[in-house]
């Protein structure tokens, strides 16, 4: 790790502004960001350290009639733990809690869940050369290598690096917006879906971000299907631990149980966090039984390109799908 | 020499469960792990290590790294101090690669510099601008690799002999029922939570070292002769260890390099090396396969035995864990037949890991046996009580206590066992399908004998000095309770020294030995203080009184207690000097595991929701500590089942999961009900207290246990661990 | 002891064993003294930063590389050495200490960034009369850990568990103390010792 400087700004602008030194990156809760510096994975010489922002808004989880509000600073502790959305969305404090541990959700924010950075061993790790992500051109070690925990979904022959994470994956389903400062002139808001990429042949751009943009919040417009939602997460352990497959899913049900609306969002399968359309599409206007769910996983994972080691996960994703749309449907709400 | 044992009481069978002598120091954040101490004015240490498997390195510029502020000093094979090739304390456990000697690298991991600096972040940064270039070679890694090549251990070892009892073969030709059956387990790593720190200091010819160590005197003996110096001017201090396993117990090559630095610069030098680095730092658990094949008549009872295992090793140390003599020991089957080979790879040579090779030889056995009672559709509680031996199937030594069905039965009933149905796949609750599996538990009794000091003061307090390790065991605890039973004197009035090797020396804390061996020294030296003072020990009022009799204000002995006169006990197996000449013995402890598993029907997550064992291990000296022995034993063997192993690229030959996150080790959310239950044991000829080991049989029959379960739920058998859930679709 | 102790293949575990050494070599250890260059943050990467702190109540002044972690930070210049360093990436919980009253990884925070925060260690825990608190009290009793290297973590983690209201039922506390690992397995210890300490920590 090489030696940094460190500033930490109070405005917004100051922080964009700051951006404009090269090498330099915004860090927050640090928990994805100084761990890869401490391997060499993340380079910078100059920290902007943006968790002293004098803006409420940035800390703010705000509820209108029409939306859910989340600055950007807002710690996932302190929004799994927020009673009104626990009652208007299930599905976030849900996501929230089955990530990570309570001492990093203490630390992470809103704005950097969203960047974390994938687990693919071969990108966290210097000393295998061969990562189009962290060293564009060179190769990827994982589509031969070791590739249990790779992705199925969204992959390239460039990468097959999972997006790891689990709150993300429900903004992607929830048709959520992303709010963003940067130099020139009004902030931007665009969805969700389009804020990562996927990887193609530039695998190590990840994002739609320009290098001195910053999130500053996130929208989630109000339906009807929020109440009914759920977010279910397959690991190896029982808890702390990524996952080897998930699914937010929310449902808006009419009196007879047929879909009028159907969210999907899928996790541990997909390089970016996964919007599952085509499994709405296969849910929509039918009345939600085993076979339907059945039928919207077989949509979801259509598309799905597996390596060695990691074919269980189509049978995994189904199930896990499977699974959370039944449960859901059986909701009580 | 024990002429006065009716001096001394009797200690219970489970002794009182105290808690922990260093419970204060532990909760406080006042215990001084090696990495806490500080010296004056260290330099910092950063290791390299090889990213290749195999090659050699063609070219290391350190200039870059050099020039930066605060660098001191980069150690590479081209400029490094030469020092004796280091010899493995513990025999057997081969971390006996010496690095830094030549360009070659043998291993992935392998030491290839130390990059010394001012501050431990120089030091970081200096390491990563070390520009190394490799000539690669093609390496194999795990046991079916092209180039892996296999040699039989017997050929290797001398002192190692393959079982051939009768004619399996023909026993298994004729057998009406048969098992063939192969086993398979990754390679694992100890992964304590402490990984590996040193911190070295010279005082002018006399060595300190501040290191976590399983056996402080062989440190202390292994680093003299690296650097050519008497043990006597080497200090080994380690009162406290983050958890060891197996893995703090052999020498390791950083201690003496770091003493050479630390002595070429004149300054301390401290190292915390990280936990990726750990992963060859020391030895593992290497990838082994079993072919078991077993013979039974239709009514169980087992005519052939047959156990043949392909245990990893590296290119040039030579270790294996070689338990076929323990499986063959298990039941009375009347031909044996077993075979160990060591398969040669480009991997750091393995070594003692927790119940190293009693768990998986023990894994492949019961899974076996789990299958043979399935065939037969037997009880597999039953099929074991079956063939439960009268003598060693080996040899027919008699076994000196031997509680295995008794374990059985304990842990069957708590369990609910009886109530089971036995179809596979029958059992479901809701969404979750249900198993419930049983194995059996042993691990071999050893005993190198040990020394102890114990002092008694006027004033009644004592102190029990011996160098022996507390690595979690509650060895202080432990040690001090025996020395205030046996003097008669309240816990608190003790004070213990360990982990010194100025202190008398004893066994090593490895091979469930150090209690075993260390107690009998301390019984010796309480026993030579209660003779001086008259054969009988003093009420605490009167102590003063029998002191100034003595005209004396304390009274220091220091005791050996040598076993089995001095020819120890080595893998389960003894000899007894007895008016009619040598008596051989086999001597080991017993345990049943009773495991539940739930898996989702449909998304194949499996949780262990309950773990029941019981065990026989001789006398219990304190039952808290043996508690927690045995529940986290089980609980390592419920981690070897579900999660542990190392992820081989196979393309580069190379280690992917060298971390606390793809390394997956059970958390608190994984870990139900554990319950353990002490069964009562008895054994006057395993030693004078009849102490058994306990640290490792805990780990041993869990992973059978959970397959058995995984089988009962699904009607799946599945023989490769760890038993990961893309395993189940 | 059978066979030769230097052949590195016994039939059995053979373990070397050897007489004790006896010569003293004096144990000379001098505590590390803190420098603190008053430096504001620089251009200069190498350049030391100030910072200013409470650690266990007392405020603290410490000098830092930008690039030095809070865990770092506690155990090289403030001398408070219970919090550990397990991994280092923020996979272990061992090095868990409470800033501004969360339970958070230290070797995950810049220690620069810990400017002005009030930081408890598990020195700071106990009483000033060194009487325990009633979470480290809990573990002694319940033997909620065996080789101790985690247990700082843990019990600071434990407190927090409590304080969050994440210590209602025992699935709950197994849940939120996933994120401490403890090799030794004391996990079930663990747990008994939070249900003993909620209530005395709630009273």
């Amino acid at each position: 790790m090489q030696p940094i400087t460190y500033e930490r700004p109070e405005t917004v602008e100051a922080a964009v502004r700051a951006l404009g030194r090269p090498e330099t990156l915004f860090v927050a809760g640090g928990t994805t960001v100084f761990d890869l510096m401490k391997v060499n994975v993340l380079k910078a010489s100059h920290l902007v350290d943006v968790t002293r922002l004098r803006d409420p808004r940035l800390s703010a989880i705000e509820v209108s009639d029409t939306a859910i509000r989340l600055g950007a600073l807002v710690r996932m502790a302190d929004l799994a733990a927020h009673p009104g959305i626990r009652a208007i969305c299930p599905l976030i404090p849900l996501s929230l809690d089955l990530g990570a541990s309570e001492q990093i959700r203490n630390m992470a924010r809103l704005g950097g869940n969203v960047l974390q950075r994938t687990r693919c061993a071969y990108f966290r790790d210097t000393s295998f050369e061969a990562c189009n992500k962290r060293n564009p051109g060179s190769g990827c070690a994982a589509l031969d290598g070791h590739n249990r925990q790779h992705a199925i979904l969204g992959t390239s022959t460039a990468c097959i690096a999972i997006y790891p994470g689990d709150f993300p994956q429900v903004l992607a389903a929830v048709d959520a917006q992303v709010e963003i400062a940067g130099r020139q002139g009004k902030p931007r808001t665009i969805p969700f879906t389009d804020l990562h990429r996927l990887p193609g042949e530039t695998p190590d751009v990840e994002t739609v971000l320009k290098r001195d943009e910053l999130i500053t919040g996130f929208l989630i417009p109000r339906g009807p299907w929020l109440r009914r939602s759920l977010y279910l997460k397959i690991r190896d352990r029982q808890s702390y631990a990524f996952a080897l497959a998930s699914a937010a899913v929310a449902l808006d049900l009419a009196p007879d149980g047929t879909v009028r609306e159907a969210r999907v969002g899928l996790g541990g399968v997909a390089t970016v966090p996964w919007r599952a359309r085509e499994a709405e599409a296969a849910l929509k206007g039918n009345a939600l039984t085993e076979a339907i769910a059945h039928r919207a996983a077989e949509a979801a994972f259509a598309g799905a390109v597996t390596r060695s080691h990691n074919h269980y996960k189509i049978p995994l994703g189904k199930q896990t799908l499977v699974r959370a749309l039944l449960g859901a449907a059986a909701m009580e709400v | 020499m024990s002429g006065h044992e009716t001096a001394l009481r009797e200690l219970p069978l489970i002794g009182r469960g105290h808690a922990r002598y260093d419970g204060r120091a532990k909760v406080t954040g006042r215990a001084q792990f090696a990495a806490d101490v500080v010296v004056a004015d260290p330099i910092h240490a950063f290791l390299l290590l090889s990213t290749i498997p195999r090659g050699r390195i063609d070219r290391i510029k350190t200039d870059r790294a050099l020039v930066l502020p605060g660098v001191i000093d980069i150690l590479t094979h081209e400029n490094a101090p030469a020092l004796a090739a280091p010899v493995s304390q513990a025999a057997g456990s081969a971390t006996n690669h010496q690095p830094l000697i030549d360009p070659d690298i043998v291993f992935d991991g392998q030491v290839i510099g130390v990059v010394l600096a001012e501050n431990f972040e120089t030091a970081r940064e200096a390491a990563a601008l070390v520009d190394i270039h490799y000539v690669k070679q093609p390496a194999a890694v795990t046991l079916d690799s092209p180039g892996a090549v296999t040699e039989r251990w017997s050929e290797i070892n001398q002192n190692f002999e393959d079982l051939e009892v009768g004619d399996a073969e023909k026993a298994l030709a004729e057998a009406p029922v048969t098992i063939d059956a192969t086993y398979h387990m990754q390679s694992q790593v100890h992964n304590a939570m402490e990984p590996f720190p040193t911190t070295v200091l010279w005082d002018g010819d006399d060595l300190i070292v501040h290191e976590p160590s399983q056996y402080v005197v062989g440190l202390q003996r292994g680093v003299a002769r690296q650097l050519g110096i008497d043990p006597s001017r080497v200090r080994i201090i380690s009162p406290y260890i983050g958890g060891g396993f197996g893995s703090k117990l052999s020498l390791t090559p950083r201690t003496a390099i770091l003493a050479a630095l630390a002595r070429k610069h004149r300054r301390p030098v401290k190292l915390v090396a990280t936990r990726s680095q750990g992963f060859t730092l020391s030895t593992y658990r290497g990838e082994s396969r079993h072919r078991i094949r077993l013979g039974a008549t239709p009514d169980g009872k087992l005519t052939a035995f047959a156990h043949e295992a392909w245990e990893m090793c590296s290119r040039f140390g030579a270790y294996a864990s070689a338990s076929t003599d323990l499986t063959a020991d298990m039941y009375a089957a009347p031909s044996i037949l077993t075979r160990v080979n060591i398969v040669r790879t480009d991997r750091t040579t393995p070594g003692f890991m927790r119940g190293p090779g009693e768990m998986p030889y023990m894994f492949a056995l019961e899974t076996a046996m789990d299958e043979l009672a399935y065939r037969l559709e037997m009880d597999p509680v039953e099929l074991r009580r079956l063939n439960e031996p009268a003598r060693s199937p080996i040899d027919g030594s008699r076994f000196t206590s031997r509680s295995l069905v008794k374990c059985f039965d304990e842990a069957a009933e708590r369990f609910g066992w009886r109530n089971r149905n036995p179809v596979p796949g029958a059992n479901r609750d809701g969404d979750w399908l249900v198993g419930y599996g049983c194995a059996a538990a042993t691990f071999p009794c050893f005993n190198y004998g040990g020394s102890a000091t114990v002092t008694l003061l006027r004033s009644g307090r004592a102190r029990v000095e011996t160098a022996a390790s507390e690595i979690g065991t509650g060895a202080y605890t432990a040690l001090g309770q025996v020395a205030a039973e046996l003097l008669d004197l309240p816990i608190e009035n003790v004070e213990v020294l360990l982990g010194d090797s100025l202190l008398p020396p004893t066994a090593p804390a490895g091979g469930s030995m150090q209690t075993a061996s260390t107690v009998p020294a301390i019984r010796l030296a309480c026993e030579r203080i209660v003779s001086r003072l008259g054969n009988r020990m003093p009420a605490l009022a009167d102590l003063g009184a029998a002191f100034d009799r003595l005209g004396t204000l304390s009274i220091q002995e220091t005791a050996q207690y040598a076993a089995f006169d001095g020819k120890n006990a080595n893998g389960g197996r003894a000899v007894l000097s007895t008016p009619d000449g040598d008596e051989p013995i086999a001597i080991a402890s017993y345990g049943a595991q009773f495991v539940e598993v739930r898996i989702n029907a449909r998304t194949k997550e499996l949780r262990v929701p309950r773990l029941v064992g019981a065990f026989a291990a001789g006398r219990i000296l304190n039952e808290r500590m043996a508690l927690a022995q045995y529940r986290g034993g089980m609980v390592w063997g419920l981690s070897s089942a579900l999660f542990e192993g190392l992820a081989i690229d196979p393309i580069q030959s190379r280690v992917t999961n060298t971390n606390f996150e793809e390394y997956a080790i059970p958390v608190n959310a994984d870990v139900q009900m554990v319950e353990a239950i002490l069964v009562p044991e008895e054994d006057h000829e395993v030693n004078p207290l009849g102490v058994k080991g306990i640290g490792e049989i805990g780990i041993v029959g869990v992973a059978a246990a959970v397959s058995n379960a995984i089988f009962h739920a699904t009607g799946k058998r599945l023989r490769d661990l760890p038993i990961t859930l893309d395993k189940l679709f | 002891m059978p066979g030769d102790p230097n052949l590195p293949n016994p039939h059995r575990r053979n373990f070397l064993r050897g007489s004790a050494g006896v010569a003293i070599a004096p144990f000379a250890v001098r505590a590390a003294r803190a420098e603190i260059p008053a430096l504001d943050a620089s251009e200069d990467a190498r350049a030391l930063t100030a910072v200013g702190m409470t650690v266990n109540g007392q405020r603290r002044r410490l000098s830092v590389d930008a690039r030095t972690s809070l865990l770092d930070a506690l155990r090289d210049q403030a001398g408070l050495t219970g919090a550990k360093k397990g991994c280092d990436q923020g996979q272990c919980g061992a090095c868990t200490v409470h800033v501004d009253r969360r339970r958070i990884l230290s070797c995950l925070m810049f220690a620069v960034a810990s400017d002005g925060a009030d930081i408890t260690t598990i020195e700071g825990l106990a009483g000033e009369d060194g009487a325990l608190h009633p979470m480290q009290a809990s573990f002694i009793d319940q033997d909620a850990f065996q080789c101790g290297f985690c247990t700082p973590g843990q019990i600071l983690s434990a407190v927090a568990c409590v304080k969050e209201g994440h210590a209602e039922t025992e699935a709950d506390i197994r849940e939120y103390m996933s994120g401490n690992l403890c090799r030794c397995a004391a996990y079930p210890n663990i747990v008994a010792a939070i249900r003993q300490a909620k209530p005395l920590m709630e009273g």
